[in-house]
C-alpha cells in the first residue's frame, strides 16, 4: 500500500478516501480485517496520531467496525458500501462535468469521447 | 548516593588510562632512580679503593642515605609531573566536556540527579587520584630505601628508618607526620579546588565576563580564609595565640568552603550554558 | 500518571546573548501525543529554545513549564532531548553508552534500544568515533527514543544525513517509537516531514510568527504548510 499525498488537504481525509476507493474497487471486501493503526501509519508513512483520526472518522461514518481489542473490519452493511460507491462516482462526474463545462464542449461529444477513452484504456 | 558512586565510578575511569601511566612513570623513575644512585655512590667508593688503594675505613666519602635519594630528580621529578598532571586536570575535568565537537556536558546536566552531584564527584575524582598516588608513594619509599642497603654496603651508608623519611622537609610536604596535619592539609587541598572548581562554573556560565567573576571569586576567598591571620598580624600585632589561631582558620575555612559549594550549587542548577 | 495539563508550555520567554536579543518574548505549546516542528531559518533561536526547556542554558525572562511544572531533576526522566551531536564519549562503544544509560534512567528501556538498533542496522560493539555522520546521528537518535519517556525534543535530526539515513530516520516518525508521546523537532527544511506534524511554529527574529494545526490549516483554508511559510515570511 502506498499513497502519493498532497500538501494540501488534510492527511486523514486523504486516507480516508484512500479507504473509500479501496472499498469502491473491491480491493477491500465486506467484513475484511484492516490493518491496525500502527501497521497503517508504517505503511503509508504517516504520523500514528493521523491513522488513529482517520480510523475515528471511519468508525463514525461507519466504514470500519471495531469491536473490543479485535481488529478492525470493513463493514458488512451493503446501505454504506453502496453508499460510498456512490459517493466517489458523483465526486468523479463533478469533476468531469466541472472541466467539461469550463472550456465549453458540448455533453455528448465529451461523453462519446470519454467512452472511446475509457475502452481504450482497457 | 548509589547514582552519586556510580558518576565518581564513570568520572575516575574517564581519566584511568593515564592515570596509570603516571603511576607507571613514577614506579620505573624512582626505582631506577634509587639503583643509579647507589650504584654511582658505590662505584665512587670502588674508585677511591682501587685507584688510590685505600682502605675501606680509611675512605672520607660521605654515606648515603635516603635523604641524598629524596633531594634528587629522579624522587621529585615524578611527584612534580604528578602534581602537575593533577593541577592541569582540575581543569580538564570539566573543559573536556565542552571542547571541541564534545558535548557530553549535555548528557552530564541531563541526568535525574542533582546536578552539584556532578561537581561533587568531580571534586571527588581529583580527591581520590591525590591520595592514590600518595599511597603509591608510602608503598614506593620502604622499597627504595630495601633497594638502597642491598646495593650500598653499611660502611658507606646512613640507614634511616620511614619515621626518620617523612620527616625529611619534601617528604613531609606529601605525608605530614601527624593526623591532625594530614587532615588540614587535605581539608585545605579539597577547598582549594572546590574554589576553583566554581570559578570554573562563573566561567562556564557567564563566559567572558565569567572569567573576572571566577578571578573575584578566588580573591575574595582568599580573602576571607586569610582574615584572621591578617588582622592578627597587621591591626592587633599578634593578640591572639597560635591555637586561637587555627580554630578561628577551620571557621573560615569552613565559611569559605560552604560558600563555594552553595555558590557552585547555585550556577550549575540556574547559569550553567552547555 | 498525573492528570492535568499534559504539555511543554513557553510563556514570553526572552534571552539576550551579550546585547542581541535572541529570544524576543517567545510563547506557545507542544502538546503531548503531538508532534510539534519548529520552523526558522539557521540562527533564529530554535536551538536556544530546546537548551532552555532543557534547563541548559538560562533564560532572562519568562516561564517554561512540563505538565504544568518547572523543570527538575526527576524531569529527565520523562523528558530527554537530542542535540544534533552525539552526547557520549567518542571512546565508548554503543553499547557501553547504553549500559551507562541504563546506569542513571529508570526510564532506559533497553529492548527498544536493541530493537532500534537492529533497525538502524548498527553493531553494539561499533565505536561511537568511528561512526559515519549518518550512524553517529542514528545513535544519538536511540539515545533518546529508547527512553520511556512522555516528551523527545530533536534539533535538527535530518541536517547533514545521507538520503537513506534520512529515510529511515523519518520511518521513526510514523512508528510505535513516536505514539502517544509528545514531539517537537526543529528544521530548516519541511519538506520530508510535511505530513508528519502535526503543528508548527514559525520562528524568526526571537519571536513567534505563527502558530498552527496542520490539519487544521488543510481543512479550514485549503493550504499546505509551506503556503503558509510563504505567507508568513514574505509579508
Amino acid at each position: 500500500m502506498k499513497v502519493k499525498f498532497n500538501n494540501r488537504d488534510p492527511v486523514y481525509v486523504q486516507v480516508i478516501r484512500h479507504f473509500k476507493e479501496q472499498i469502491a474497487s473491491g480491493y477491500f471486501e465486506p467484513g475484511q480485517e484492516i490493518p491496525s493503526r500502527r501497521e497503517l501509519a508504517n505503511q503509508l508513512k504517516i504520523n500514528p496520531n493521523t491513522a488513529q483520526r482517520a480510523y475515528k472518522e471511519m468508525e463514525e461514518q461507519g466504514l470500519i467496525l471495531t469491536e473490543g481489542n479485535l481488529p478492525s473490519r470493513i463493514s458488512k452493511d451493503e446501505q454504506v458500501l453502496e453508499m460510498v460507491r456512490e459517493e466517489l462516482i458523483l465526486e468523479a462526474v463533478d469533476t468531469f462535468v466541472h472541466s467539461i463545462r469550463s472550456i465549453n464542449i458540448p455533453i455528448h461529444e465529451a461523453l462519446h469521447l470519454a467512452k472511446d477513452k475509457y475502452e481504450e484504456g482497457n | 548516593m548509589k547514582q552519586y558512586l556510580k558518576l565518581v565510578n564513570f568520572e575516575f575511569n574517564r581519566f584511568f588510562k593515564l592515570y596509570l601511566v603516571l603511576i607507571g612513570i613514577t614506579i620505573l623513575t624512582q626505582i631506577i632512580g634509587v639503583i643509579t644512585t647507589a650504584r654511582m655512590h658505590v662505584n665512587r667508593a670502588n674508585e677511591w679503593i682501587n685507584e688510590e688503594h685505600m682502605t675501606k675505613g680509611d675512605i672520607q666519602l660521605a654515606p648515603i642515605s635516603f635523604y641524598d635519594f629524596s633531594q634528587s630528580a629522579w624522587f621529585m621529578g615524578p611527584i612534580a609531573l604528578g602534581a602537575a598532571t593533577l593541577l592541569i586536570y582540575v581543569f580538564f575535568i570539566w573543559y573536556r566536556d565542552w571542547l571541541g565537537k564534545n558535548t557530553f556536558s549535555y548528557r552530564l546536566f541531563m541526568l535525574p540527579i542533582a546536578r552539584i552531584q556532578v561537581y561533587l564527584a568531580k571534586a571527588a575524582t581529583i580527591l581520590l587520584y591525590v591520595l592514590g598516588l600518595i599511597a603509591l608513594q608510602l608503598l614506593l619509599m620502604p622499597v627504595e630505601n630495601k633497594i638502597l642497603k642491598w646495593i650500598v654496603p653499611s660502611e658507606f651508608r646512613t640507614d634511616l628508618s620511614i619515621n626518620e623519611i617523612t620527616r625529611i622537609p619534601n617528604v613531609a610536604l606529601l605525608i605530614p607526620n601527624t593526623l591532625g596535619e594530614f587532615v588540614l592539609y587535605y581539608a585545605a587541598g579539597v577547598g582549594v579546588v572546590s574554589i576553583v572548581f566554581t570559578a570554573i562554573l562563573f566561567e562556564r556560565s557567564y563566559r567572558v565576563k565569567g572569567i573576572m567573576y571566577g578571578i573575584l571569586f578566588c580573591a575574595a576567598s582568599q580573602l576571607v580564609f586569610f582574615a584572621p591571620l591578617l588582622v592578627n598580624t597587621f591591626v592587633l600585632k599578634n593578640y591572639f595565640y597560635p591555637t586561637e589561631l587555627f580554630f578561628m582558620e577551620l571557621a573560615t575555612g569552613l565559611v569559605v568552603a560552604a560558600c563555594s559549594i552553595w555558590t557552585a550549587n547555585f550556577l550549575i542548577k540556574n547559569k550553567v550554558r552547555v | 500518571m498525573e492528570w492535568g495539563i499534559l504539555m511543554i508550555e513557553i510563556k514570553d520567554v526572552t534571552k539576550k546573548f551579550g546585547k542581541k536579543k535572541v529570544l524576543n518574548g517567545v510563547s506557545f505549546t507542544a502538546e503531548k501525543g503531538k508532534i510539534t516542528c519548529l520552523i526558522g531559518i539557521n540562527g533564529v533561536g530554535k536551538t536556544t529554545i530546546m537548551k532552555a526547556i532543557m534547563a541548559l542554558s538560562p533564560i532572562a525572562s519568562g516561564e517554561i513549564l512540563i505538565d504544568g511544572k518547572k523543570i527538575h531533576k526527576e524531569s529527565y526522566e520523562k523528558i530527554t532531548f537530542i542535540p544534533d551531536t552525539i552526547t557520549m564519549l567518542p571512546q565508548m562503544q554503543i553499547r557501553d553508552a547504553f549500559v551507562f544509560m541504563a546506569d542513571f534512567y529508570d526510564s532506559w528501556n533497553q529492548a527498544r534500544a536493541s530493537e532500534l538498533l537492529r533497525f538502524f542496522k548498527l553493531q553494539e560493539t561499533d565505536r561511537i568515533s568511528d561512526l559515519s555522520k549518518g550512524n553517529t546521528a542514528k545513535v544519538n537518535l536511540i539515545l533518546g527514543l529508547a527512553m520511556d519517556v512522555d516528551y523527545v525534543l530533536m534539533d535538527e535530526p535530518f541536517s547533514g544525513i545521507d538520503i537513506f539515513s534520512r529515510e529511515q530516520i523519518a520511518d521513526v516518525f510514523t512508528s510505535h517509537l513516536i505514539e502517544d508521546r509528545g514531539v517537537i523537532i526543529t528544521t530548516h527544511e519541511i519538506n520530508d516531514i510535511e505530513h508528519l506534524i502535526d503543528k508548527v511554529v514559525l520562528l524568526d527574529n526571537g519571536v513567534v510568527l505563527k502558530e498552527f494545526d496542520t490539519e487544521e490549516i488543510r481543512e479550514k483554508e485549503g493550504k499546505s504548510v509551506v503556503d503558509v511559510m510563504r505567507e508568513v515570511y514574505e509579508a
